[in-house]
């Protein structure tokens, strides 16, 4: 399985790298006014992924919409750890994704940014960690059943929303 | 299509793709920010976060023979260090706080409609916020 797992990292590094997808360039587009590119390859994933998440629930019945690694629930917490997360993306110019590519690419400040994760982990998890289970929610909650609206639906409407945005955000034409 | 006429929108649609053919064909999630709790001895339930760490190996080694094939691989060595470190280091606490980087919210999770990604997604969008307008616009 890990192997597979391995596989399928190749084929998800080969077209991060020639989409140049990248979260943090992408917040940067938006706060600096520099076009909204990475937004728009954004809506392309999830109109993609929204629909065969979903449709996956027919293919088998075991599969379909579920919480996804996300063990402590939600809450919080997990507006802090956005918080934190999204600090040290801008300012590192690298979400995780963006972070890996990068690193693939041969740029080597990005070797830094993920040793640098392992004193940040420790700190959490064998210094606040105490402190932090205390506060959780232990629920693992999806949207459909926070708002008692049929996932199709809520689903539907979300790739509704983002195929408009896809429209207003049409790439740039080449000129000549 | 003409919203796919680049070829950046092209890749990234392989890439979303994908995504949902290993979802169907082994039944596991892609999660980004805690498949690095390996690095700390953290391999979570049933070597969960093990999983997405190999996961995310490859996704160097991807990005590595993407970069080689179209002749954007350069070696480069490392700038801003300090940068570096700290912005490390609060994206392994964050990640570490509650599960939900980027990949995992925006890739997996808000897809999956799930509660916290949509939590986090919010979290990310305030925290670089208050990062470019604090530093990146003075």
């Amino acid at each position: 399985m890990l192997l597979i797992g391995f596989l399928f990292g190749i084929g998800f590094g080969y077209f991060v790298q020639r989409a140049g997808l990248c979260f943090a360039q992408g917040f940067g587009e938006i706060f600096m006014g520099k076009g909204k590119q990475i937004a728009r390859l954004f809506l392309i994933v999830f109109v993609i992924t929204s629909a065969g998440f979903l449709l996956s629930g027919l293919v088998n019945s075991s599969l379909g919409l579920k919480p996804v690694g996300q063990i402590r629930g939600y809450g919080f917490f997990n507006i802090v750890s956005g918080i934190l997360f999204g600090a040290g993306i801008a300012l590192n110019g690298g979400c995780i994704l963006g972070t890996l590519r990068q690193l693939g690419e041969g740029n080597l400040t990005f070797l830094i940014v993920f040793f640098s994760f392992i004193p940040g982990m420790a700190l959490v998890v064998y210094g606040l960690n105490p402190l932090i289970e205390k506060g959780y929610d232990i629920q693992k909650v999806l949207l459909p059943e926070l708002l008692g609206i049929p996932a199709a639906f809520i689903t539907g409407v979300l790739i509704l929303l983002a195929v408009w945005g896809l429209q207003y955000l049409q790439p740039p034409q080449k000129k000549g | 299509m003409k919203m796919l006429g680049d070829k950046r929108s092209v890749m990234v649609a392989c890439f979303a793709a994908l995504n949902v053919v290993m979802y169907l064909t082994i039944k596991k999630f892609w999660i980004g920010g805690s498949s690095f709790l390996p690095m700390i001895g953290q391999m979570g339930p049933n070597n969960k976060f093990l999983f997405a760490f190999i996961v995310n190996l490859g996704v160097i080694v991807g990005a590595f023979l993407g970069a080689v094939s179209s002749g954007e691989f350069r070696l480069r060595m490392p700038q801003n260090i300090a940068k570096a470190v700290i912005g490390g280091v609060l994206i392994g606490m964050g990640v570490t706080v509650a599960p939900g980087t980027c990949t995992t919210a925006f890739v997996t999770g808000m897809p999956m409609l799930s509660v916290s990604s949509f939590l986090s997604a919010a979290g990310i969008f305030i925290g670089t916020f208050i990062v470019y307008h604090f530093t990146f616009r003075r």
